[in-house]
């Protein structure tokens, strides 16, 4: 058997060695430049101008900037998103934790059935959605205030028209549309939660509560701050909800930030003033995002 | 096969070069005018029923007959506001354009400023201009004294109200004044509960567009001819406070959606026995809402106001506009003319959607005058149409209309609900829009 001694790659060869996994990994690079950091360049330039799409943008330096801060319209619209984003946090995701604890509770009969129905809005058209809501909550015809009229005597609230009601019913239809989506997630951190902990302080002789909060709650810990740093990016982007359901009315008074954007975008051809107001809605959610990760320890090392 | 990387990398380069090259042999709709032959006219429009009258209309010789050119129409169909969006960015990205534009009317504002009109249409107004003031709804489609688009349905307001109901609640048809009917249609909602009329409570373009329509009829108008704001009128004010008066004594039903189910709801219950609305409502909201009340309904001239104005009035409209620079500009416009500007064009349209002429002399015609609608009792629509036609406002659109009905939509919505008053909204409105369209 004859040992073959492997031969010594020229200067051309070590060349070629040193940039393969340069040249592996630059796919992604050249798509992130041209499909992420080119765009974010191009809207925080265009922020500086003023263009209605046609023509060459004319560079204004900060007034869109000023124009923003002093627009009420703006202002209301991010009242609304922090609304929004509050409730979220504060309602929507509590409430998928308790859907998630009951369906993962031993013995429950048709927990597949409950599963789909509470996953059952995520995967239904946002325009379906906003239809059925806006029969429910009609004023005159609304299936809700039928069903006050009945059972309690009083109804003809204006759901859509009135601005503190139109509010209410846009987070009842985040809290109805994502809060199944929410516990899908919950219920997979509960499953993962170790069977003997539970049962070892069900020895020690603590009740249901008490578990919950020493067993269940810090087992979660890291699901609930994925979660909860993810729904605050999404809720503070909300755009469909608003839409579909009220068009940002009565008045403003559901206007989203991104609503906002879009109408002064597409609606108006403000193309540099939705750009400013794009740039400064990526700035708060992106502060808020380290925020939130930073402060529910998201993939901090234990 | 086995792929080695060198045969993956040369497959990736003839897929680049195929795309390049496929791209390339696109056809490009713009270059040097044709001046006869075949013209494949390309049309963006939102509504099905101009893609079937212009498709129609291509192959019709009382129509085309004796032009050079020959047509054929290829339809692309989006919604309203994506036909303005999607022109300037094809625009801007050099894409291929439509020879026809079809701009629905709360649309056309958006291409009123920074000069999106005037660089993207062709100015119609060589053609318009031998027609004066006989043709009419040119001018929400004018900038800067030139017309971009042609109406294509005059959208009259008309009352239509339920004959059968109207007698039975001793309802007079020939009530003169808005005030007088609304005193009688307060009394019939405070015995029976049914509104006599409806105003829009739901988003911002309902609500001001029900208040346009009240108000233009009164003599007043959101803009005037210069693009200046006229919102904040004595007509504005005493508008908006009878319309307020109607939704308090019941006389007016708020409704969220002049379109939607709640509508439909009131109309089906009789709930909703009469309503000011467009000639196009009465097959969009009326016939097809309410098909089993055939018969049933009826259209009269609008009551006046007291203080003035006319018996008519007009909400929406779609008109098409002729993009420049194209090719087939020239057939564009040869064929826009034969069936907008002729009376053959405006009868066709008619019979086929019901699109009202904007010629105003075709309203005499027998052709038209003949007409009888069954849905509403074979009446004789025309009389009620040309009455209106007659006394049709000019309605004037601004660059800022869609600021505007931002900043109106709320405090209208309040001063109906009487929670501000009339002039206190107009004014809040107004200085909201001003603070974002400045002078």
């Amino acid at each position: 058997m004859t040992a073959t001694t492997p031969a010594r790659p020229g200067a051309r060869g070590r060349a070629r060695r040193q940039w393969a996994p340069y040249l592996f990994i630059s796919p992604f690079f050249l798509l992130f430049a041209v499909f992420m950091l080119v765009p974010i360049g191009a809207g925080a330039y265009l922020s500086l101008t003023e263009w209605a799409g046609l023509g060459t943008p004319e560079f204004i330096g900060f007034d869109n900037y000023t124009r923003l801060f002093q627009d009420p319209s703006f202002g209301v619209s991010l009242l609304n998103t922090g609304f929004y984003t509050v409730f979220s946090l504060a309602v929507v995701l509590p409430a998928s934790l308790l859907i998630a604890q009951a369906l993962n509770a031993r013995g429950l009969k048709l927990r597949d059935f409950f599963r789909l129905v509470y996953f059952l809005p995520v995967v239904l058209s946002p325009i379906i959605i906003a239809l059925i809501f806006g029969l429910i909550f009609d004023g005159e015809y609304g299936l809700f205030n039928a069903v006050l009229e009945a059972l309690f005597g009083f109804g003809g609230v204006s759901w859509l028209t009135d601005p503190l009601w139109a509010r209410i019913v846009v987070v009842v239809l985040v809290l109805w549309r994502w809060t199944g989506f929410l516990t899908i997630f919950f219920l997979a951190g509960l499953q993962n939660i170790p069977r003997e902990l539970v049962e070892a302080a069900e020895v020690d002789g603590a009740g249901p509560v008490r578990r919950f909060f020493s067993v269940t709650l810090p087992q979660l810990g890291p699901v609930t701050a994925f979660i909860a740093v993810t729904m605050l990016v999404n809720t503070a982007q909300i755009f469909e909800e608003p839409f579909l359901l009220t068009q940002g009315g009565p008045g403003e008074s559901t206007l989203s930030v991104s609503m906002f954007i879009y109408r002064a975008g597409f609606q108006r051809l403000e193309l540099g003033y939705a750009a400013a107001a794009g740039v400064i809605m990526f700035l708060i959610v992106f502060a808020l995002g380290r925020l939130s990760i930073s402060a529910f320890g998201v993939g901090r090392n234990r | 096969m086995e792929l080695n990387r060198r045969d993956m990398l040369r497959l990736l380069g003839a897929v680049g070069l195929g795309t390049g090259a496929l791209t390339a042999c696109s056809s490009p709709t713009q270059g040097p005018p044709l001046r006869s032959g075949h013209a494949a006219l390309s049309l963006w429009t939102h509504d099905p029923g101009y893609a079937t009258f212009f498709t129609e209309a291509a192959a019709d010789p009382a129509l085309v007959g004796g032009s050079e050119w020959t047509y054929s129409i290829e339809v692309t169909s989006l919604a309203p506001p994506d036909v303005v969006a999607r022109l300037v960015s094809q625009a801007v990205a050099q894409r291929p354009l439509p020879s026809l534009a079809g701009l629905e009317i709360g649309q056309f504002p958006r291409m009123m400023g920074s000069d999106i009109a005037a660089n993207l249409l062709y100015d119609l107004t060589p053609l318009t201009e031998p027609f004066g003031d006989r043709l009419l709804k040119t001018q929400p489609y004018t900038v800067d004294g030139r017309v971009y688009a042609l109406e294509s349905d005059n959208s009259v307001s008309v009352m239509y109200y339920r004959a059968d109901l109207f007698e039975e609640l001793g309802i007079p048809e020939d009530v003169e004044t808005w005030e007088e009917l609304l005193e009688i249609g307060a009394e019939v909602a405070a015995d029976t509960g049914q509104a006599i009329g409806m105003v829009s409570d739901a988003d911002n373009t309902a609500i001001v567009q029900g208040f346009t329509q009240m108000l233009l009829q009164r003599g007043g108008g959101l803009y005037d001819a210069d693009g200046e704001l006229t919102v904040l009128s004595e007509e504005s004010v005493e508008v908006l406070e009878l319309m307020a008066e109607g939704v308090r004594t019941g006389a007016f039903l708020s409704l969220a959606d002049p379109y939607g189910g709640a509508t439909a709801a009131a109309l089906k219950d009789s709930h909703l026995i009469a309503t000011v609305m467009p000639n196009w409502y009465k097959v969009y909201g009326l016939e097809a809402n309410v098909p089993d009340q055939a018969g049933l309904w009826r259209a009269r001239n609008l009551p006046r106001f007291a203080g003035g104005g006319s018996i008519s009035s007009t909400m929406g409209g779609t008109a098409f506009g002729v993009v420049g620079d194209q090719v087939f500009t020239d057939a564009a416009l040869d064929f826009l003319r034969r069936c907008y500007l002729t009376p053959e064009g405006q009868l066709a349209r008619y019979w086929a959607g019901a699109y009202l002429p904007t010629l105003a002399d075709l309203y005499e015609a027998p052709e038209f005058q003949e007409i009888t609608d069954p849905f509403l009792g074979g009446q004789r629509i025309f009389e009620v149409y040309a009455a209106a036609a007659e006394e049709l406002p000019a309605y004037y659109q601004g660059a800022g209309l869609p600021v505007l009905r931002d900043s109106l939509g709320g405090p209208i919505l309040r001063a109906l609900k009487g929670r501000t008053g009339a002039e206190a909204a107009l004014r809040e409105g107004v200085s909201a829009y001003e603070r974002q369209v400045p002078r």
